[in-house]
C-alpha cells in the first residue's frame, strides 16, 4: 500500500488546483487506487486525512451542496489562505527573530521560523523558559481578531471580549471585558475548565491605549475588595534587607536600633498576604491593624490544634 | 489525534515537506546534508520523503508534478509548479513566534527600535495586532552577569540564600543566564565549591569582575519547571484541599493526584525551612503524610511563629499593667 504521506500530498495537490470543491467521492476517483476499497475504509481514512490537514494548519474549507448532490459536502483549499504572505523581512530582521526563537526554545516558533526562511540559530547564553498551554494560540488568534470567547471558569460559563494576553512569573492570563459582569476582568488561562468557544471576528473593539499591566496588578496582595488596606510588618534584622530590596525604601515605616525594619505592606488579599508573611517564618510579626493580626493568629492555632 | 505508523508520525512529515519543498525550490540545489541540518532529519529520512514527493502531484498532467530529484548527494529542484510558497504560519506557530519575540524584547540588551522589533511589525501583517506582553524584568545584575557568560568573565558575588538566611562571597565564572517562572538565573562554575551551579540573580547583592577570563563553556539550561528536579532531595506527601491546589502549580511536583475533594501533592524539598513555610501557607487544612518523622513539622512551626505573637502580647500585658 502507498505511503499515507505520498496521499495525503497529492490530496493537498488536488485540493489546492481544483476550482470546483471535490466531495469524498470524486476525490477517491481522482487519486485513484490510493484510498483503500470498501465504503468504510475508504470514509476512515478520508477523515483521518481530513484531521491531520486541520491538525497542521492546512486551511480546509468545505461546504454542503445543493441541487443533484444536495447534502453532499464537498471540499478545496484556497490557496490564498493556505500560503505565507512573503513579509520581507530583511537580513538583519531575521537575524534577530532567530535570536529570538533561539532564546525561547519553542519548538513551534521554530518550524514558524523555518517557513519564514530562518535558520535554526546557535544556543545563546540568555535563554527564556516560557509556559506553553493548549489554549493559547487560539486565544491569541481570538484576541487579534477581536473575536469574543467562551469558556468555563470556576465552575460557571464566561463571555469574554479578549484584550491581551499577559505572562506574569510563570503564568499566562487573558484580560478582557467580561460581557455578563460589564468589567475588565482577568483569568488565568492554565485554568479555563473547557474548551474554548470562539465567536465572529470584529465583534468588539479594544480601548485605545489598552495596558493590560496597568489594569492588572503586579502584587497579588492588591487583589482585594479594598485595595488601599495596609498592614504594618515588623521584620527581623535577618530579612529586613531583603524585605527593603523587595519592597522599596518608601515602604519602611521605622527603623528599629538592632537593625530590624517595620514596614507597610498591601492585604486586601488576605490570602497572598499570608503567603508572603510566611516566607520569612518566624522572622517576621503583623503589628497592625488588630483584625488582621488576629486572623494570622487564628489561622496558626487552627495548626497547633489540628494535630 | 493522527494515527502512528512508524518511527515518523505522517503529520510531522508532511508539516515540514510542505516547508522543504518551496524552500528548496527557491534556491534550486542545495546538498543533501545542509538540508538536512536545517530541517532536522537524517539523511535517509530526507531521501525518502523526497523520492515520495518526487512521485506528488496530478497526473496526467507533467506541469502539475513535483519535480525533484536527487543526484550525487545535491538535491535538484525542477520548474516550481506546486507547493511554492510555504503553508501560512499556524495559530500555535504564531503564538510562539510572538511570545518568543516578546521575551527577547525583555532579555538584557534588548534595542525597542532595532531589528527585533521591526520584524515583529511585519509579523503583525499575516498574525494581526499584537496583543501579547510579557513581563519578567530582569533584575539590574543581569545585564552585568550576561555579559561575564558571554566572556567568560569571572565575578565576585556577595550573594544572599534564604535556606540558611546567611551572606556568603563567592568567584563564579557564569556560563549561561536563563528566565523561568519570572525569575531569572544563573548558571556558573563555582570556583571555591568546584561545582557547577544555579543562582538567583536577584539574591546577587553585590558583583564585581575580578580580571580573570576563563575559557567558554556550554552547559545545558534544564527544561522549564525541571530543574530543581534532583534525585538526592528528599520528597514530601502532601494532602491539600481544593484551595491548596497552587503548591502544585508554583512549584516543581514529583506527582499530582486527586484525592477526594483535594489533592495529593508529592512535591520535592530543597530545605527543611522552606517545608516549614510551605506548611504554614497552606494551614490547618493540609496535612504532611509522609516521610512519617516530618508527621508534626506544620504543628512546630506554627507554634514557633505563635510564641513570637504571645511574647509580643505577654510584653504589651505588662506595660499596660505597670
Amino acid at each position: 500500500m502507498a505511503d499515507a504521506l505520498e496521499r495525503i500530498t497529492n490530496l493537498v495537490a488536488l485540493l489546492m488546483a481544483t476550482r470546483q470543491p471535490l466531495t469524498q467521492e470524486q476525490i477517491v476517483n481522482e487519486l485513484q487506487g490510493q484510498y483503500p476499497a470498501g465504503e468504510a475504509a475508504q470514509r476512515g481514512a478520508f477523515e483521518r486525512d481530513k484531521a491531520l490537514l486541520r491538525e497542521i494548519g492546512v486551511p480546509l474549507d468545505s461546504e454542503v451542496l445543493a441541487g443533484g448532490d444536495a447534502g453532499r459536502t464537498a471540499y478545496r483549499i484556497n490557496r490564498g489562505r493556505y500560503e505565507l504572505t512573503d513579509l520581507q523581512l530583511t537580513a538583519d530582521e531575521r537575524a534577530a527573530l532567530q535570536l529570538a526563537v533561539a532564546a525561547a526554545r519553542l519548538a513551534d516558533a521554530q518550524f514558524g521560523l523555518l517557513k519564514l526562511g530562518g535558520d535554526r540559530g546557535s544556543s545563546p547564553v540568555v535563554v527564556a523558559n516560557i509556559p506553553e498551554l493548549p489554549a493559547l494560540p487560539a486565544l491569541r488568534e481570538a484576541t487579534a481578531a477581536h473575536a469574543e470567547v467562551g469558556f468555563q471558569y470556576h465552575g460557571s460559563p464566561r463571555r469574554l471580549q479578549p484584550y491581551a494576553l499577559l505572562l506574569r512569573e510563570r503564568f499566562w492570563y487573558v484580560i478582557g471585558h467580561d460581557v455578563d459582569r460589564g468589567e475588565v476582568r482577568t483569568y488565568r488561562v492554565d485554568r479555563l475548565e473547557s474548551e474554548l468557544v470562539i465567536g465572529a471576528p470584529g465583534a468588539f473593539e479594544r480601548p485605545a491605549g489598552f495596558d493590560p499591566r496597568t489594569t492588572f496588578p503586579t502584587d497579588p496582595k492588591l487583589l482585594g475588595d479594598e485595595p488601599t488596606a495596609r498592614a504594618q510588618v515588623l521584620v527581623d534584622t535577618a530579612r529586613a534587607d531583603a524585605v527593603e530590596r523587595e519592597l522599596g525604601a518608601s515602604a519602611v515605616l521605622e527603623r528599629r536600633p538592632n537593625g530590624a525594619v517595620v514596614v507597610e505592606v498591601p492585604c486586601a488579599n488576605l490570602d497572598a498576604f499570608r503567603s508572603w508573611l510566611f516566607g520569612m517564618g518566624e522572622h517576621a510579626e503583623v503589628l497592625a491593624p488588630a483584625d488582621v493580626r488576629r486572623a494570622v493568629v487564628e489561622w496558626l492555632q487552627a495548626m497547633v490544634v489540628a494535630r | 489525534m493522527s494515527v502512528r505508523r512508524g518511527p515518523r508520525p505522517t503529520g510531522d512529515r508532511l508539516r515540514r515537506l510542505l516547508v522543504m519543498l518551496p524552500w528548496l525550490m527557491e534556491r534550486g540545489e542545495v546538498p543533501v546534508a545542509e538540508m538536512c541540518d536545517r530541517f532536522e532529519l537524517t539523511e535517509p529520512e530526507l531521501v525518502k520523503d523526497l523520492e515520495l514527493a518526487a512521485m506528488c502531484g496530478l497526473p496526467p498532467f507533467v506541469d502539475e508534478m513535483v519535480d525533484v530529484f536527487i543526484d550525487e548527494g545535491v538535491v535538484f529542484a525542477g520548474v516550481p509548479r506546486l507547493f511554492t510558497r510555504p503553508l501560512r504560519l499556524t495559530a500555535p506557530e504564531g503564538f510562539a513566534l510572538l511570545a518568543a519575540s516578546r521575551v527577547a524584547m525583555q532579555l538584557p540588551g534588548a534595542d525597542p527600535d532595532g531589528a527585533l522589533a521591526r520584524a515583529l511589525h511585519k509579523l503583525a501583517v499575516v498574525l494581526g495586532d499584537d496583543s501579547v506582553v510579557v513581563e519578567t524584568p530582569p533584575p539590574p545584575m543581569t545585564e552585568l552577569v550576561a555579559a561575564a557568560a558571554t566572556e567568560g568573565a569571572r565575578l565576585r558575588i556577595t550573594y544572599w540564600s534564604p535556606a540558611g538566611d546567611h551572606r556568603s562571597e563567592r568567584d563564579i565564572t557564569p556560563r549561561r543566564v536563563f528566565v523561568d517562572g519570572g525569575y531569572w538565573y544563573v548558571i556558573a562554575d563555582d570556583l571555591l565549591r568546584n561545582d557547577e551551579r544555579t543562582f538567583r540573580i536577584d539574591r546577587i547583592e553585590a558583583c564585581e569582575r575580578t580580571g580573570d577570563i576563563d575559557a567558554l563553556r556550554d552547559v545545558e539550561v534544564p527544561a522549564i519547571d525541571s530543574w530543581f528536579a534532583d534525585d538526592e532531595l528528599p520528597v514530601a506527601r502532601l494532602r491539600v484541599p481544593t484551595s491548596g491546589r497552587w503548591v502544585a502549580e508554583r512549584y516543581p511536583t514529583r506527582s499530582v493526584e486527586p484525592d477526594g475533594d483535594g489533592w495529593l501533592i508529592e512535591i520535592t524539598v530543597a530545605s527543611e525551612r522552606w517545608l516549614d513555610d510551605l506548611l504554614l501557607r497552606l494551614g490547618s487544612e493540609a496535612e504532611l503524610q509522609h516521610p512519617p518523622e516530618w508527621a508534626g513539622k506544620g504543628a512546630a512551626a506554627a507554634h514557633a511563629v505563635l510564641a513570637r505573637y504571645r511574647a509580643a502580647e505577654l510584653d504589651q500585658a505588662g506595660s499596660d499593667g505597670s
